[in-house]
């Protein structure tokens, strides 16, 4: 995929920010290989948060372009995210292209699929190709997720600023004897130990 | 009028705050990431100072559904490129831990440390929620504020994690 340039869900965003709530945008985004469905939940997620719009998503896999152009007008205004885990049927992109004047709105229109359905779309949707012109981006970034690294960085913070060990911590939990203060809290957590919390 | 009153007022007062947190729930853990991000990179926008809160701050999960939210370091020993920067030389560094429930999520704790700038008074403010009722509730309230003293903690109604930085940055930055 590298002639896509890699963007995060909340350049995304921005992009529709700047564009504006009627800006009748087109976008394909391909979700990078690290990706998958938590990935597509965060891009929801932080579309939300930062557009303050609703979002809903609909599955190309279960659903007609009928229902399809009803449910995209029904509103108009929000953004759409159209999702496939796999390539749709040729049968499926023809019918959305034949009705792509339907399915035209005010609020954005995400596509959301897998690399390889770029050549399916091009070849039996060429109109919404042409929709999506330019506006195809690969979600990418690491979405905050604490590294191992970053978890024993802040491991190590705790260690020497209460000069406990984790396993002593952990006695500590097990013993229902450990401080609930929010930073031995953290603690567990950084420990992965959830059930002691 | 004595303290063994203090302490009952005190235990009371917890009551009802318990109460409450148990009652309170908020959206699903990566949704509330997301919104407190989203709320950062507005603030971040706002400061001519740089921020990253796309890059600073992290989550983590444990077992049992037990999320860890955090910008800027665990233990604030001094300022680092991971806090929140303000105009005013103030920088904030914050965790908050929550349990997924479903499709909603409970608070179990945070902490929003806010560090004034050098030779502002007091030099920190911070907001903990404590896991659990402390068996001094007098002292150390469920839910509390160190005014700049660390063994000086004074009971809070605040919940949301949102609220917490509305405080922060629209009436504790804004009156330095």
């Amino acid at each position: 995929m590298p002639e896509f340039s890699i963007q995060s869900s909340v350049d995304i965003a921005r992009r529709l920010e700047i564009r504006g709530p009627d800006s009748r945008s087109w976008i394909l985004l391909l979700p990078s290989l690290s990706g998958g469905d938590s990935a597509r939940i965060g891009l929801v997620a932080d579309l939300s948060a930062l557009l303050q719009r609703d979002v809903r998503l609909f599955d190309l896999k279960n659903t007609s372009s009928e229902h399809l152009v009803e449910a995209l007008n029904q509103p108009n205004d929000d953004v759409a995210v159209l999702f496939a885990n796999v390539s749709p049927e040729p049968k499926l992109w023809s019918s959305l292209d034949v009705m792509r004047s339907a399915l035209e709105r005010k609020g954005p229109v995400i596509f959301w699929l897998p690399a390889d359905c770029v050549a399916g779309l091009s070849e039996h949707a060429p109109n919404i190709r042409s929709f999506i012109g330019g506006s195809i981006y690969i979600v990418g970034g690491d979405g905050g997720l604490m590294t191992a690294e970053d978890r024993q960085k802040r491991l190590g913070e705790l260690t020497k600023r209460y000069g406990l060990t984790n396993e002593e911590i952990v006695q500590r939990a097990e013993s229902k004897t450990l401080s609930s203060e929010p930073h031995f809290i953290e603690w567990l957590v950084l420990l992965g130990r959830g059930d002691l919390v | 009028m004595t303290i063994e009153d203090a302490v009952r007022r005190a235990t009371a007062l917890d009551g009802v705050l318990l109460t409450r947190i148990g009652d309170f729930t908020l959206e699903a853990p990566h949704k509330v990431f997301s919104s407190i991000r989203a709320y950062l990179i507005r603030r971040a926008d706002e400061t001519c100072v740089e921020n990253n809160p796309w890059a600073s701050l992290k989550f983590t999960t444990a077992s049992k559904g037990v999320w860890l939210i955090a910008i800027g370091p665990t233990i604030d020993d001094g300022d680092t490129p991971d806090h929140f920067h303000f105009d005013s030389g103030a920088r904030l560094s914050f965790g908050l831990t929550l349990q997924d429930d479903g499709n909603r999520s409970r608070l179990v704790s945070f902490r929003y440390q806010y560090n004034l700038p050098n030779g502002k008074s007091p030099s920190f403010l911070r907001f903990d929620l404590n896991r659990a009722l402390h068996e001094n509730p007098l002292t150390e309230p469920l839910c509390h504020l160190h005014p700049g003293l660390e063994k000086v903690r004074l009971p809070l109604f605040l919940h949301h994690p949102l609220e917490i930085l509305d405080r922060i940055f629209f009436v504790v930055d804004k009156n330095l």
